[in-house]
């Protein structure tokens, strides 16, 4: 699905240089549940941008379904990511002015899709996660673990081939949390590839792999 | 696409209602001054329009040198009329001569009204085109006829038929109704006129007209033409040039009479000469105002911009989670810009309605009729124009600003707005300023102009003056009504002129006297008056005595005016002597300058002499100034009615008479000083938002200060501390240029004021402390608010 070969990032202060990426190889394939493990400030959120498209790298190769991301421009690097990545937030990033029906459909109306097949569309990512009642409300009307269900539902309803989550449980209590990971899990049995980044060793067992960041470099 | 964006919009309008109320009320405001302006602008601009004719309509005026400097008048013999048409004939299709403006006694029966109007030659109605209600152009052929206006036939008909009848016209002729015609619109330089008559009957009237020995020599009518449908104006004009010199004698010669045509479209704008040349006119104000309009709407869209980047970072969350969830920057640019025209249009909706309640007041202080032309295809051309633009302006800096940020550094939360993110903002905010400044600066000019005029010395007293039209039966009874008048305590003088004391009907030329310039034409102001003229009116005698009934010489004696006395060039003129057309005048006295005429104009040489009261239109009327002054009207109404109990007693106070000579100058003070206010507040209400959202940016700083001991006093102080250098940097920039517009504004006025620092220096302290008070209001409120508070938000 995906691949890594020898990524560096670098921020130069002065005559130092911080790597925040260094050599770092990675390889993804359909179907896997990734977790990011590392202390903080062992660029766990940095690869996942990069991975996301959201950040750039410096040095080295990224292949994402055979197309080569380092050579892409801009423009056809949003392109790609639009069409095949949903992205889950720590701080559930919902748009406050929208309501939930809204926030989950804001995607679709960026990639030009019709008002008829959004409602469909909408409709059932609703339906699937139990909120239909909850459709008209606002962000903030809503508890965290609410909030962070909507925030999926929006990353689902492109139909994306990659699911990104960065910390997705970091502002949950417990039992939300954990109704967010068996969401995940089910999702990925569904066959969704998903790589998420998190602290917490209950959570990353609930995915197929685990690689540990150390200052930027994957400890073997 | 665009309902989301809409209802997105919408949305944030509701949420953020301070902002909201900001934004949308100083666009309205911005909106509609700009729309008032547009209106009077385009109404300068079709001024006149309403007759067909317009491009190829013009009147003969003519440069004249008089007491050595090059004038520009609009009065012409009345033979220029049938000169134009026998010797010029191919060039034009109609020669219309005219008398001047005046107002006339329409009697039916036991009614009378007073209505204003001209006497024209026959091709006038064709000319003008006047729109025919009743009857035809050709209403003016028969000497003893009339054309009505239809306010006039109403007024003085109601519904019947005004067609043929018969009316008393001046208490002497009866004339015919012969057509009514549509009222012409207020934006046309003939709209005083109600009635229309013929040429020929004001020469009947005036048969002095036709007995004059030198008629060519005397200007007391005007022209008007319309050109051939293949002349060329300039052509014309060039060519027509000498019709009066070929025609005068000699000495008349001197003057150097040169005619020329001053086409319709530039009767309203360029109505201005200086030494011959047409320097202009109305023209300037509409270049003024029109400016002025596009900076206060500058200014509200400036407003905008400012707080929607002001607004940025907490916007800039949004715009991050949008493009992260596959948002392109375009689309973002489409939603900011669907913002701003839903403001744009929201604020044009509401700038519409306080155009249509401020219309009246507006055409009040303009001296305009101009109403909203909702029917006019251009009207709406124009308000869509005005939309597109507006949107674009306001809304392009953020469009473009915003979408431009990165959507990881926004969702880290390690975005914060650069140290030079603020940079356009303040240039915004001085602009702003600038504009401010200089209106209020201009505003302070333009009073202390008019109040500088008003305290010119007017050389005599104005309290308790009264002018009156003179009718032939109070001519004939004048000693009479004076004593009758004086006795019974309605006034302490009476006395009778030629001209009013606020205007200058008659001016002569013929004067000789000892050391002239033989090659110099001389024209002077000559008025004829009472003996009691000047214990009327309070003249200042500086030298030699007033006139007397005890001297009978007095009927060849001249008082003249200071300006005279310099002009003449006599050492000592009392008792000199001044030659008139060969008949010698002694000089008895010289009096300080009398203002008859414009308060910014210097006082021209004038005479003053006595003689039968043949020659007075004017009676000047003391009241008592130890009796109620409607008590003595009341009382000199009666001993007129007496006399003339056909004519309306028709008064006006000399003082009213001489505070319509500022009402130009006046409107523009009244203008400009509203347009500073608003220009102010739209400022201000920007500046309040601004303030604001800085405050809000720092409220952490804030809280973590107030924590560390700083008091309420300085925490002002670093919150206002910024606007203040701004306007103070704008009153600096905003100097040489109000300067410099000042400056030449003033050069139009021959007397005029001296422009001080000082005027810079208040203007400068009132945008400072309007800033201070606007600012303070919120850095007041950060300053005193809970530091716990502001700290948990974090």
């Amino acid at each position: 699905m995906l691949e890594l070969k020898g990524i560096y990032k670098w921020v130069n202060t002065g005559n130092n240089r911080i790597f925040l990426l260094k050599d770092v190889d990675l390889s993804v394939k359909p179907g896997e549940f990734i977790s990011i493990m590392g202390p903080s400030g062992s660029g766990k959120s940095t690869l996942l941008n990069v991975i996301g498209m959201l950040d750039t790298f410096d040095q080295g190769e990224y292949n994402f379904l055979h197309e080569s991301v380092h050579q892409l421009k801009v423009k056809q690097r949003s392109a790609l990511y639009k069409q095949y990545i949903g992205f889950v937030f720590q701080a559930y990033h919902l748009i406050d002015e929208l309501t939930v029906y809204e926030n989950i459909e804001t995607p679709l109306i960026y990639q030009n899709i019709k008002t008829s097949e959004r409602k469909a569309l909408v409709a059932d990512v609703l339906d699937r996660f139990q909120i239909v009642g909850k459709k008209d409300l606002f962000p903030t009307q809503l508890s965290g673990g609410q909030q962070q269900l909507v925030g999926i539902a929006r990353a689902l309803i492109a139909k994306p081939k990659l699911l990104l989550a960065d910390e997705p449980t970091g502002n949950l209590n417990s039992k939300q949390g954990e109704e967010i990971m068996s969401l995940f899990r089910e999702l990925n049995r569904e066959g969704m590839t998903i790589i998420q980044v998190t602290h917490s060793e209950k959570n990353a067992a609930y995915g197929s792999r685990i690689i540990n960041l150390l200052d930027g470099m994957v400890a073997q | 696409m665009i309902k989301n964006y809409f209802k997105i919009a919408c949305r944030n309008l509701v949420k953020n209602k301070g902002y909201s109320v900001i934004n949308i009320g100083g666009l309205a405001v911005g909106m509609a001054v700009a729309m008032l302006i547009g209106l009077w602008v385009y109404d300068e601009l079709t001024f006149d329009t309403y007759h067909k004719n317009y491009d190829r309509i013009a009147q003969v005026m003519q440069h004249a040198n008089f007491n050595g400097k090059t004038e520009t008048q609009v009065a012409n013999p009345a033979l220029m009329g049938p000169e134009l048409r026998n010797k010029y004939g191919s060039d034009f299709k109609y020669v219309v001569q005219s008398s001047w403006t005046g107002s006339h006694l329409l009697s039916i029966g036991d009614k009378h009204i007073t209505k204003v109007g001209n006497f024209f030659e026959p091709d006038a109605p064709d000319m003008l085109t006047l729109k025919m209600l009743k009857g035809t152009r050709a209403g003016l052929k028969d000497p003893y006829s009339i054309m009505l206006s239809a306010s006039a036939a109403e007024s003085i008909f109601g519904k019947e038929d005004p067609i043929n009848k018969t009316i008393k016209f001046d208490r002497s002729f009866d004339v015919k109704v012969t057509g009514v015609y549509e009222d012409l619109p207020d934006n046309t330089s003939f709209r005083e006129l109600k009635i229309m008559m013929p040429w020929e009957l004001w020469l009947i009237q005036n048969p002095w007209a036709k007995q004059m020995r030198e008629p060519w020599g005397s200007n007391f009518s005007q022209t008007f033409v319309q050109i051939a449908d293949n002349a060329a104006m300039q052509k014309v004009s060039a060519r027509i040039k000498n019709a009066k010199l070929n025609n005068v004698s000699k000495e008349e010669a001197k003057y150097q009479w040169a005619v020329f045509l001053q086409p319709m479209r530039k009767w309203n704008l360029y109505n201005e000469f200086k030494n011959g040349v047409n320097t202009g006119g109305n023209i300037q104000y509409v270049w003024l105002f029109g400016i002025i309009g596009v900076f206060v709407l500058l200014l509200a869209c400036i407003n905008f911009m400012n707080l929607a980047t002001a607004r940025s970072e907490k916007r800039a969350r949004e715009v991050g989670i949008r493009k992260a969830i596959g948002s392109l920057r375009w689309q973002l640019i489409k939603q900011f810009f669907a913002e701003s025209y839903l403001v744009v249009l929201l604020a044009f909706v509401f700038s519409l309605i306080i155009v249509v309640m401020l219309l009246p007041l507006f055409n009040e202080i303009a001296g305009k009729k101009i109403g909203v032309p909702w029917a006019n295809p251009l009207f709406w051309f124009f308000n869509l124009l005005f939309i597109l633009i507006t949107g674009l302006l306001s809304g392009s800096y953020p469009a473009l600003y915003l979408s431009s940020f990165q959507p990881l550094e926004v969702l880290k939360g390690t975005y914060r707005v650069g140290k030079f993110a603020s940079v356009p903002r303040k240039i915004l905010v001085v602009t702003q300023f600038t504009v401010s400044v200089m209106l209020i600066i201009g505003t302070i000019i333009v009073y202390q102009q008019i109040q500088h005029a008003k305290n010119r010395p007017i050389g005599y007293t104005r309290n308790g003056l009264i002018n009156l039209g003179m009718e032939p039966e109070i001519r004939e009874h004048y000693e009479t009504i004076r004593n009758e008048l004086k006795n019974s305590g309605a006034i302490e003088e009476m006395a009778a002129s030629n001209s009013p004391l606020t205007q200058v009907w008659n001016t002569n030329g013929g004067f000789e006297w000892e050391g002239k310039d033989p090659g110099m034409a001389v024209d002077f102001p000559n008025n004829t008056v009472s003996y009691e003229f000047g214990k009327t009116v309070n003249w200042k005698i500086k030298e030699g005595r007033d006139f007397s009934r005890d001297f009978a010489t007095d009927s060849v004696a001249f008082i003249i005016n200071e300006s005279a006395a310099d002009f003449l060039g006599f050492k000592d003129p009392v008792g000199k002597v001044l030659k008139w057309n060969g008949q010698p005048f002694t000089i008895i006295g010289i009096v300080n300058d009398i203002m008859q005429e414009s308060p910014f104009y210097p006082i021209r040489p004038t005479v003053y002499h006595t003689s039968g009261y043949d020659n007075m239109y004017n009676l000047i009327l003391k009241l008592n100034s130890q009796q109620n002054a409607k008590q003595s009207l009341s009382r000199i109404e009666q001993v007129w009615k007496k006399y003339t109990p056909n004519v309306p007693f028709d008064y006006k106070f000399v003082d009213e008479e001489f505070g319509s000579k500022f009402r130009a100058e006046e409107r523009i003070g009244k203008l400009s000083s509203y347009f500073a206010i608003l220009a102010i507040f739209i400022s201000c209400l920007g500046l309040f938002g601004m303030a604001s959202f800085v405050a809000e940016q720092r409220t952490k700083e804030i809280g973590i200060r107030k924590v560390l001991g700083a008091s309420v006093v300085n925490l002002w102080r670093l919150l206002s501390t910024e606007f203040v250098v701004l306007v103070i940097l704008s009153s600096i920039i905003a100097a040489p240029i109000a300067y410099y517009y000042l400056n030449s504004w003033l050069i139009n006025y021959d007397y005029r004021i001296k422009i001080s620092w000082q005027v810079f220096a208040l203007a400068a302290v009132a945008a400072l402390a309007i800033t201070l008070i606007t600012v303070s209001f919120q850095a007041i409120r950060a300053a005193i608010a809970n530091p716990v508070r502001s700290l948990r938000t974090e």
